[in-house]
């Protein structure tokens, strides 16, 4: 297993994909971003512990809008 | 001291609330969405807890949705503004309070006008067909209250959820009277946008307010400012709710509003403190039918046809003086005209306004019974 990290806008978007995947079993951590150039600035990225593919999906599927997604893991 | 002016905002707070606000400001006191500090964070959660409550209490898939505001009126200004800044026609009740009225008003010179159709509470059916007939082509929103703040009555806002939709038209309700006392489900009922105050039926703090948005339209913003996201951007983010929600957040007023939402539930959910008021007050409403003197305007109270609130006056008197030798007496009430002038017109009441007693879940019969007394003396003694 990975860790795949997930950039989204929102402290609230941060928010429900930590629950959507956390119910799916998934080990999450959120932290603040800066992704000036996708998000024209200040954001949140959840850093979680499960492939690129699967993490994507499950997220796509709840509607949660994806800034950018990355294989490996930030700082914790 | 008596208060029965739970319309207004209900007192006593439950003791969740107070805890949730006072734990709010020593333990979730840095700002949300902004920093990524482990206070920031836990902070953001529960504001967070708060608006997932929210959602699945008024059926809202998305938690997102949820915009917090600082009361009903500034949510209903959100949605009027949002959606007819540049001109249009409203379809509205003759039930609605100011908060409705006014903001339409004030668009008058942009363009907007509005019909005001009656609301009559025996003729649901009746009353959706007459929405239906003031749409005009240049019909840009439905919005009604869900139940009068002066006459307690109720509008039969699933039927004309279900002529909106059909005409495709944003439907609002301005849930003041009705959130926390009555059940709302947002996708049955057809609502794009449900307006509330934190600190009526949901027994949350004042200053407070939430507006769901189902997102099926996007509303222009009324304020624009800092969400802590996009921030290089100079214009305002598309996505709910940071594109409404500018600036800080009432965090102690949401954690207290959470407070009351997690309380109602544990009171058996929303509509058994409605039964057990209604139940209440419909002693009350067969005493005072039976007292010469008293003048009653709202119906028998019966959760189909309103919500639990009772108006009357009493002989010929004005209703604040009533309702200052209610006071005298210890009991608190609210008269006048309940910034809600059309449904005063609806009963003939616009020049002395009308006493309103209202219960809520910590209101006794030993309460009632002092009020039957005392309006009885009234009524005796002018």
């Amino acid at each position: 297993m990975n860790w795949t990290t997930v950039y989204v806008s929102s402290v609230t978007n941060a928010m429900r994909g930590k629950k959507v995947l956390e119910q799916q079993g998934y080990r999450v951590y959120m932290q603040r971003s800066s992704h000036a150039e996708e998000n024209n600035g200040c954001g949140y990225s959840l850093l979680v512990y499960g492939t690129e593919q699967a993490v994507k999906a499950a997220l796509s599927k709840s509607g949660i809008r994806m800034i950018r997604v990355e294989h490996g893991g930030g700082r914790r | 001291m008596i208060y029965l002016d739970n319309a207004a905002t209900t007192y006593p707070k439950p003791p969740d609330v107070q805890r949730a606000v006072s734990e709010a400001m020593i333990h979730y006191g840095a700002n949300p969405g902004r920093g990524g500090h482990t206070m920031a964070m836990s902070t953001a959660e529960r504001v967070y807890e708060c608006r997932e409550a929210l959602a699945s209490l008024f059926h809202l898939e998305n938690p997102a949705g949820v915009v917090f505001t600082l009361n009903c009126t500034h949510a209903l200004n959100m949605v009027i503004k949002g959606l007819l800044s540049d001109g249009g026609h409203a379809v509205i009740t003759d039930c609605e309070h100011n908060s409705v009225v006014r903001p339409l008003a004030a668009l008058a010179t942009k363009g907007v006008s509005y019909t005001m159709v009656s609301v009559d509470p025996t003729r649901p059916y009746e009353t959706a067909q007459r929405v239906r007939r003031a749409i005009r082509p240049t019909t840009r929103l439905i919005l009604c209250t869900h139940a009068s703040n002066v006459l307690g009555i109720r509008t039969p806002i699933r039927q004309i959820g279900q002529i909106a939709q059909k005409f495709h038209i944003p439907f609002a309700v301005d849930a003041a009277q009705s959130a926390g006392i009555l059940p709302i489900d947002m996708e049955k009922d057809n609502i794009d946008f449900l307006c509330m105050p934190a600190h009526k039926g949901l027994y949350g703090p004042m200053g407070c307010g939430a507006l769901l948005c189902r997102g099926t339209y996007m509303l222009s913003t009324l304020v624009e400012g800092g969400t802590g996201s996009a921030s290089l951007s100079e214009s305002q983010p598309t996505e709910l709710p940071d594109r409404l929600e500018s600036g800080t957040l009432n965090v102690p007023a949401i954690c207290g509003l959470n407070g009351g939402l997690r309380w109602l539930h544990r009171q058996g959910g929303v509509g058994e403190l409605a039964k057990r008021e209604t139940n209440l007050l419909g002693t009350l409403y067969t005493q005072l039918a039976n007292t010469k003197g008293i003048d009653l305007y709202t119906p028998y109270p019966d959760l189909t046809v309103c919500v639990p609130l009772l108006t009357c006056n009493v002989q010929n008197l004005p209703s604040e003086e009533t309702a200052a030798r209610l006071n005298d007496a210890g009991i608190s009430v609210r008269a006048g005209l309940h910034c809600a002038p059309s449904a005063h017109r609806k009963i003939g009441t616009v020049t002395r306004g009308a006493v309103r007693i209202c219960p809520s879940a910590f209101t006794t019969w030993n309460d009632l019974e002092k009020v039957w007394k005392i309006l009885t003396e009234i009524a005796r003694n002018p």
